[in-house]
C-alpha cells in the first residue's frame, strides 16, 4: 500500500489544482489545463498501482498488525469472517460537539482502494479527452476546475472515515454535478437540469440527513467503525434518549411515534439518499436531464463515478443490510424495478446521450439489487467494470457528436462506421461489454459479462436461500438483460450502419463550426488516446479481476471491508445453481441482438414506423412512463400553490390581525372617541354633570355599604 | 476581574458611542448649521470617522478577546458598580456573549464601508445612528443586570428605527412604524416581567437572577412574557412579518446588521434568561416551540421561493434559518444548543453577505426586481463567484458554516422530536429550491434586459467587504471547533443550570 504522504497526495491534490481555476486570469487557461490534467492522471496512476499491487498481493496491507488476514488465509474455513481493521489516516479534527465528534480523514481499505482507482483513473482519461473535446469552447479554465473539484469531492466521500465527511463529499459532488450540468449557463435547458438534479439529490439527502441522525442517536457516534463493529458483534447500544439499552441488530427507536426496528429504519433512510445520487426509480428523474452537461462530464459524474456513490454506500453498510429484512428488500426491489423500468424507457430514447443515460440507470440497478441480495462484492465488481463500459460509452458517444458537429439525434445519424473507424470499434468494444457477451464455464467474454453474470447467478442461488425479492431480481434482471441488448445494438445500428443521412438535413450555426466541410469526422488523438485505454479495461478488467473480486480470492480482498452474515452464502451458492441458469443470460442476449439486427439493420424504417404508430406502450416508454409529467403536477405545482397561499396569509391573515389590525383599531377608536369633542358647552357638561353623578353615587354606595 | 485594571468591556461600550458624540460635535463646529442634504466632503469626512472608530472597537474587542480565558465557563472581564436599589452597572461576558459582541464589531465597519456611496443624504446623522447602534448592541450582550440589559435592548430599536424610516425605501415609514410596534410590544410584556422578578428577588443582578427557582406555575408567565420579546426578534412565526419589510426598505448596510447581529438577540436571550431563569416552563413549551420553529422553516421556504424580490426573499430565508436556531436552544442538549449558537454566528456572516450581494447589484441599477436581471455571470463573474458561495452556504452546503448550524441543530433537536428534525430537514430541500432558482434568475440565462450591459463587475470597496465574509464562511465551515471552543463552556454551564435549578 501506498506511504501516507502519498495517499494524502492523490485525495487533496486534485482540490488544490482545482484552486488553480481562480487565478485563471493571470495564469491563462492552458496553465489551468495542464496543472489539473496533470495533477489527476498522476493520482489516477498512484491509485491504479495501488489496486494492481494490492490485488496482486504484493501490497502491505495485511502487515504484521493484521496478521489476522494471513491466519485467515491459512485457514481458508468457509465463514471464518475475520476482519482487517481499515487504515485511517487521521488529518485534522473537524466536528467536537460534547460526544459528536467527526474528523478529516482518509479511511484505506478494499473499497476504497477500489472507488479511488475508478474515480482517478476515469477522471484522469475524462481531463485528457476535453482537451479535444472541449476545444472550441471558452471557459476551459472553468470546465477543467471544476472537473477537478468533482474528483477531489468523490475522493472524499470514498475515503471518509465518518458519516459527516461522507456527507460532505456527497453534497460536493453534487456540487460539482450541478456547476457542470449547467455549464452552459446561458441556455434553458442546461440551467434546469442543474437545478432538478440538485434538488431531486436533496430530496435523496433528507433521508441520508434523517439516517445519520439516527445512527448518532443510536450509536452515540457517526463514524463508520464504531458503529458498524457494533452490529457486527451484536453489542448492546444504549441510545441518547428514551429508548432502552439493547443488542445492536434488536434495538428499536421511536420514530413519529412510532418504535420501529432502529437498523431497519436506518437502513431505509440511508438508502433514500443512495436513490437519489444513484438516480434509482422515484428518483431518477434527474439523470436523463444531466445529459445537458458537455459529454466528458456524462462519461464521469453521471456513468462511470458519482452516481454509483449510493452503490458504495450500501456495500460500505454491509452489516446494516446483512441484519436487517425490509431495508435489504427495498434495495432488492427498487434496484430491480430500476433496471427493468430504465432499460424499457432506454428502447424508445433518439438522443444518444439519453439512451446510454437510461442504460446507466438500468446498470445501477442491477448493483443495488445485488447489494440488497447480499452479494456485495459482485455489485462492487459491476461498479467497476462498469466504470470502464460505460465511460468508453460516453466518450464514444461524445466523440460521434464531435465528429457530428454537435448532434445528438440518432435518427439524424447512420452510416458513421466509415467516417470514425476508432469510434466505431470503441463503441462496439463497449456494446459487447455491456450486454456481457461471453461463453459460461470458460473465461472467454468482456468484463460486463463476468460481472453481470455474477449478479445474475447470485440472484438465482438468492431464490432457493429464500433471501426476500430474490425471485423478482433474477426474472426482471434477465428481462432487463434482453432489454439491455436490444437497445445497445439499436444504438450501435441506427449510428453506425445503414446510409448515411448527410448534414444537408441540419444548419450549422453561423459561428459555430469552422471546418471546411459538414461531413462527419473522426476525432483528434488526444480523444481517441482515453477510448483505447477504457476499451483495454472494458475487454480486460472482467477476467483480470474476478477471482479477486468475487470468486476464489474474494474473501481475502476484501478483508472485511464487507462483511457478510454467517447465513449468507450467496456468492458461493451461485456455482451450484443449475446450468440453464448460466446460460440464460446468453440466450436474451442474442436474442436481443437478433431482434435489433431484424428491425434495426435489415430493416431501417422499422423504428420510425413504430414511433409513428404510436401504440401506447410506445408512448409510455418515450415519455419515461409520464414521470416528469406527474412530478411537475403534483410536487412542483402543490409547492408552488402552497407558498402562494402561505404568502398571502402573511398579508391578508397575520398582518391584518397583527400590527395593520392594531393601527386600524387604534385609527378608527381614535375617530370615534373624536366625535365626543364636538365643540359644544352643553355636551361637555352634560358629560361633566352626568360623571360627577356616576362618581358621587360610587361613594356613596362604598361609604353606606362600609 | 478587569484587564490590569482597564474596564476594558465599558471602552468597548463606549467607543462608538463617544465617537457618535465627536463627530456631531466636529460637524456642529465645522459646518455650523448648513444644510449639509448633498453630502460631499464633510459626509465622507464623517463616513471615514466612523469606520476609522469602529475599526478600533474591533480591535478593541479582539483585546478583550485575548483576556478572555475560552476555558472557563463563568462571566469574566466583570464590572460592578452600585446604582440604585436593586439595579447595578455590572457587565461581563462569557462564551456566549463573546462570539455575538465579535459578530457585532466585525459587522459594522463592513457596514460603513458598504454604505460608502449608497448612501448620499444626511450622511453623518448616519454615521452617528451606526455607531449608537454598535454601542447599544454590544451593551446587549454585555449586560449582566436585567435593567441595564433592558435598556440597551429598547435602545438598539431607535438608531435602527431612524436608519430604515430614514434612508430606507420608498414604503420605509410603514415599515419602521411595523419594525418598532412589533418589538415595543414585545418588550413592554418583558419589562412587566422584569419588575415582578426584580420585586421577587430583590436583585437585578443576572447571576442572582439565575440561582433563584420561581415558582413553575410563575415561570409560565414570567417566560411568555420574555418569549414575546424574542421570538418577535428572532423573529419566528407567527410575529415575523414585520423582518420581510424591513428588510426590504431598508438601506443594505441596515440590512446587513439587522440580519447579522439585530436577530441574534433573540436567540440570545432565550440562551441567557428563558433556559436558565425558567427551566420548568421552558420544558414545558418545549413542543410548542418545535412546532413554531418547523413551521418557520417550511413556510418561510415555501413563502421565500414564491417572491419576486430579492431581498424579501433573502428576508423570508433568514426567517427560515432562524428556525434552526429556535429548534436547537430547545433541544435542551449540548449538540443542539451549541449548534444554535453557532448557527446564528453562521447566519450573521451568509445573510449579511447575501445583502451585501443584493446591494452590489442595486447600487447599479436601483431595482431589486429578480425579473430585471439575468445573465450577469458573463459581465460581472467575481460577482457570480462570491453570489454562487454564500448561495452554497445559505443552502447549507457541506464545507461552509451554513452546513455545520443546520446539521447540529438537526441533531440535537432528533433527540428530542424525531419529527422536528425531519420536519426542519424537509426545509433543507426547499432551501436548495429557492436560493438555486435565485441564482439563476440573476446571474445566469441570458442577458436579456439592455440596462445591464454596462454593469461593471466588483469595486474594490465591495471586494473588501465580502472577501472577509467569504473567509470567515469557509474557515468555520472546514473548522468549526474555533467557535465551539469558546461557546462549549458557556453552553454546558447553561444545561446545568437548567437541570440544577
Amino acid at each position: 500500500m501506498l506511504p501516507d504522504p502519498l495517499l494524502i497526495f492523490i485525495v487533496l491534490a486534485p482540490g488544490l489544482a482545482a484552486l488553480t481555476g481562480l487565478f485563471h486570469k493571470f495564469t491563462g487557461d492552458r496553465f489551468v489545463m495542464v496543472i489539473t490534467t496533470g495533477t489527476v492522471m498522476l493520482a489516477g496512476v498512484l491509485s491504479l498501482y495501488q489496486l494492481f499491487a494490492y490485488a496482486a498481493g504484493i501490497s502491505t496491507v495485511v502487515d504484521a498488525a493484521h496478521a489476522s488476514l494471513d491466519a485467515y488465509l491459512i485457514a481458508g474455513a468457509d465463514h471464518a469472517v475475520v476482519y482487517a481493521k481499515p487504515r485511517v489516516i487521521e488529518l485534522m479534527p473537524w466536528i467536537d460537539v460534547g460526544t459528536f465528534h467527526a474528523n478529516w480523514a482518509i479511511r484505506i481499505d478494499a473499497l476504497s482502494i477500489v472507488m479511488m482507482a475508478v474515480i482517478t483513473g476515469v477522471s484522469g482519461l475524462v481531463h485528457l479527452y476535453s482537451w479535444g473535446y472541449m476545444s472550441e469552447e471558452p471557459h476551459k479554465a472553468r470546465f477543467f476546475s471544476y472537473l477537478s473539484l468533482f474528483t477531489f469531492m468523490m475522493l472524499m466521500l470514498v475515503v471518509a472515515d465518518n458519516f459527516i465527511q461522507l456527507f460532505f463529499g456527497w453534497e460536493g459532488v453534487g456540487l460539482a454535478s450541478y456547476l457542470l450540468i449547467g455549464f452552459w449557463y446561458t441556455k434553458k435547458a442546461p440551467n434546469d437540469a442543474s437545478i432538478k438534479a440538485f434538488v431531486t439529490n436533496r430530496i435523496g439527502d433528507f433521508g441520508l440527513v434523517l439516517g445519520i441522525m439516527a445512527v448518532y442517536f443510536m450509536f452515540q457516534t457517526v463514524e463508520f467503525e464504531p458503529m458498524l463493529e457494533a452490529i457486527r458483534t451484536n453489542a448492546i447500544i444504549t441510545p441518547l434518549a428514551f429508548a432502552e439499552p439493547l443488542p445492536a441488530r434488536e434495538s428499536v427507536l421511536v420514530f413519529f411515534g412510532v418504535r420501529v426496528y432502529a437498523l431497519e429504519l436506518i437502513g431505509i433512510l440511508l438508502f433514500i439518499g443512495a436513490m437519489g445520487k444513484s438516480a434509482q426509480f422515484f428518483l431518477h428523474v434527474w439523470l436523463p436531464d444531466a445529459m445537458e452537461g458537455p459529454t466528458p462530464v456524462s462519461a464521469l459524474i453521471h456513468a462511470a463515478t458519482m452516481v454509483t456513490a449510493g452503490v458504495y454506500l450500501v456495500c460500505l453498510l454491509s452489516p446494516v443490510y446483512e441484519h436487517t429484512l425490509y431495508a435489504a428488500g427495498m434495495v432488492t426491489l427498487v434496484g430491480a424495478v430500476t433496471a427493468l423500468y430504465a432499460a424499457t424507457v432506454g428502447m424508445a430514447q433518439n438522443d444518444i446521450k439519453r439512451v446510454i443515460a437510461y442504460s446507466t440507470c438500468s446498470q445501477l440497478g442491477y448493483m443495488f439489487f445485488a447489494a440488497g441480495l447480499g452479494a456485495y462484492e459482485a455489485a462492487m465488481f459491476h461498479l467497476f467494470t462498469h466504470a470502464f463500459f460505460k465511460a468508453l460509452l460516453f466518450l464514444g458517444a461524445g466523440s460521434v457528436i464531435h465528429g457530428m458537429h454537435h448532434e445528438q439525434d440518432m435518427r439524424r445519424m447512420g452510416g458513421l462506421a466509415r467516417f470514425m473507424p476508432w469510434t466505431y470499434a470503441a463503441m462496439l468494444i463497449g456494446t459487447i461489454a455491456i450486454i456481457g457477451l461471453g461463453l459460461p464455464h470458460t473465461k472467454i467474454g468482456f468484463s460486463g459479462f463476468f460481472s453481470k453474470d455474477a449478479i445474475l447467478e447470485s440472484a438465482y442461488a438468492g431464490v432457493s436461500a429464500e433471501v426476500m425479492f430474490a425471485q423478482v431480481a433474477f426474472s426482471l434482471g434477465l428481462v432487463a438483460a434482453f432489454l439491455t441488448s436490444f437497445y445497445s445494438w439499436r444504438l450501435i445500428y441506427m449510428t453506425f450502419h445503414g446510409p448515411h443521412i448527410g448534414s444537408s438535413h441540419h444548419t450549422v450555426p453561423a459561428g459555430g463550426h469552422h471546418d471546411e466541410s459538414h461531413e462527419p469526422h473522426e476525432s483528434p488523438l488526444v480523444m481517441l488516446l482515453p477510448l483505447g485505454l477504457l476499451a483495454i479495461g472494458a475487454m480486460a478488467a472482467g477476467v483480470y479481476f474476478y477471482d479477486v473480486f468475487v470468486d476464489s480470492m474474494n474473501e481475502a480482498f476484501w478483508a472485511g471491508a464487507i462483511y457478510r452474515s454467517e447465513a449468507n452464502h450467496i456468492l458461493h451458492d451461485r456455482h451450484e445453481v443449475p446450468e440453464w441458469v448460466l446460460w440464460a443470460p446468453l440466450a436474451v442476449t442474442l436474442a436481443g441482438l437478433l431482434i435489433a439486427t431484424m428491425t434495426y439493420y435489415f430493416n431501417r424504417g422499422f423504428g420510425a414506423r413504430l414511433a409513428a404508430s404510436g401504440g401506447p406502450l410506445h408512448a409510455l416508454f418515450a415519455n419515461k412512463w409520464y414521470f416528469d409529467e406527474i412530478y411537475q403536477a403534483t410536487f412542483v405545482r402543490g409547492s408552488a400553490l402552497l407558498g402562494n397561499l402561505f404568502w398571502k396569509a402573511d398579508k391578508q391573515v397575520i398582518d391584518a390581525i397583527g400590527p395593520d389590525g392594531i393601527a386600524r383599531f387604534t385609527k378608527f377608536g381614535a375617530r370615534r372617541l373624536s366625535v365626543l369633542h364636538s365643540g359644544y358647552l352643553y355636551h361637555y357638561a352634560f358629560v361633566i354633570i352626568g360623571a360627577a353623578l356616576v362618581f358621587g353615587a360610587v361613594i356613596w354606595l362604598r361609604l353606606g355599604a362600609g | 476581574m478587569m484587564l490590569g485594571g482597564v474596564p476594558i468591556l465599558s471602552i468597548l461600550i463606549a467607543l462608538p458611542a463617544l465617537g457618535a458624540l465627536l463627530i456631531t460635535v466636529v460637524r456642529a463646529v465645522t459646518v455650523g448649521s448648513r444644510d449639509v442634504e448633498a453630502g460631499g466632503v464633510e459626509g465622507k469626512a464623517s463616513l471615514m470617522a466612523g469606520l476609522i472608530l469602529s475599526v478600533a472597537t474591533f480591535v478593541a474587542s479582539l483585546v478583550a478577546f485575548a483576556a478572555f480565558q475560552i476555558d472557563q465557563d463563568g462571566y469574566q472581564l466583570v464590572e460592578h458598580r452600585n446604582w440604585y436599589g436593586p439595579i447595578s452597572y455590572k457587565v461581563g461576558v462569557d462564551g456566549l456573549s463573546f462570539p455575538l459582541i465579535l459578530l457585532t464589531t466585525f459587522l459594522t465597519p463592513i457596514c460603513l464601508l458598504a454604505s460608502w456611496h449608497s448612501i448620499k443624504t444626511r450622511v453623518t446623522e448616519y454615521v452617528v445612528a451606526f455607531l449608537l447602534l454598535e454601542t447599544f448592541m454590544i451593551g446587549v450582550f454585555v449586560s449582566l443586570d436585567l435593567v441595564l440589559f433592558y435598556i440597551f435592548f429598547e435602545a438598539g430599536l431607535i438608531p435602527m428605527f431612524l436608519i430604515v424610516g430614514i434612508w430606507g425605501g420608498k414604503d420605509r415609514i410603514y415599515a419602521a412604524f411595523k419594525f418598532f410596534l412589533y418589538t415595543l410590544i414585545g418588550s413592554l410584556l418583558m419589562l412587566v416581567a422584569i419588575v415582578y422578578m426584580i420585586q421577587v428577588a430583590g436583585s437585578a443582578d443576572i447571576e442572582i437572577l439565575e440561582t433563584i427557582a420561581f415558582a413553575p406555575a410563575i415561570q409560565i408567565w414570567l417566560w411568555l412574557a420574555f418569549t414575546a420579546s424574542f421570538a418577535v426578534k428572532l423573529p419566528m412565526w407567527p410575529v415575523h412579518t414585520w423582518l420581510p419589510d424591513a428588510h426590504v426598505q431598508a438601506p443594505t448596510a441596515g440590512s446587513v446588521v439587522l440580519a447579522g447581529v439585530l436577530l441574534k438577540m433573540g436567540g440570545y436571550g432565550f440562551l441567557r434568561f428563558s433556559l436558565p431563569m425558567f427551566p420548568d416552563a421552558s420544558a414545558v413549551f418545549q413542543p410548542a416551540m418545535f412546532v413554531l420553529a418547523v413551521i418557520a422553516i417550511l413556510y418561510t421556504s415555501l413563502v421565500a421561493w414564491r417572491q419576486t424580490d430579492m431581498k424579501k426573499l433573502i428576508a423570508y430565508s433568514s426567517v427560515a434559518h432562524m428556525g434552526f436556531v429556535t429548534l436547537g436552544i430547545f433541544a435542551f442538549n449540548e449538540t443542539g444548543v451549541q449548534g444554535a449558537m453557532f448557527q446564528m454566528l453562521s447566519h450573521g456572516l451568509i445573510s449579511g453577505a447575501l445583502f451585501l450581494i443584493v446591494g452590489v447589484v442595486y447600487d447599479r441599477t436601483h431595482t431589486r426586481e429578480i425579473a430585471a436581471y439575468g445573465g450577469l455571470a458573463g459581465k460581472m463573474p467575481v460577482y457570480a463567484a462570491f453570489f454562487m458561495l454564500f448561495t452554497m452556504a445559505n443552502v447549507g452546503l457541506p464545507g461552509t458554516s451554513g452546513f455545520i448550524g443546520e446539521l447540529l441543530t438537526m441533531v440535537g433537536g432528533f433527540q428530542a422530536a424525531t419529527w422536528a428534525a425531519a420536519g426542519a430537514a424537509l426545509g433543507v430541500i426547499f432551501s436548495a429550491v429557492y436560493m438555486l432558482t435565485l441564482y439563476r434568475r440573476t446571474v445566469f440565462g441570458e442577458m436579456t434586459n439592455p440596462k445591464l450591459e454596462t454593469m461593471r463587475d466588483l469595486t474594490l470597496i465591495e471586494w473588501v467587504c465580502l472577501a472577509p465574509l467569504a473567509i470567515l464562511t469557509i474557515l468555520f465551515g472546514l473548522a468549526p471547533n474555533i467557535i465551539f471552543n469558546i461557546t462549549g463552556p458557556a453552553t454546558r454551564r447553561i444545561l446545568d443550570l437548567m437541570g440544577g435549578a
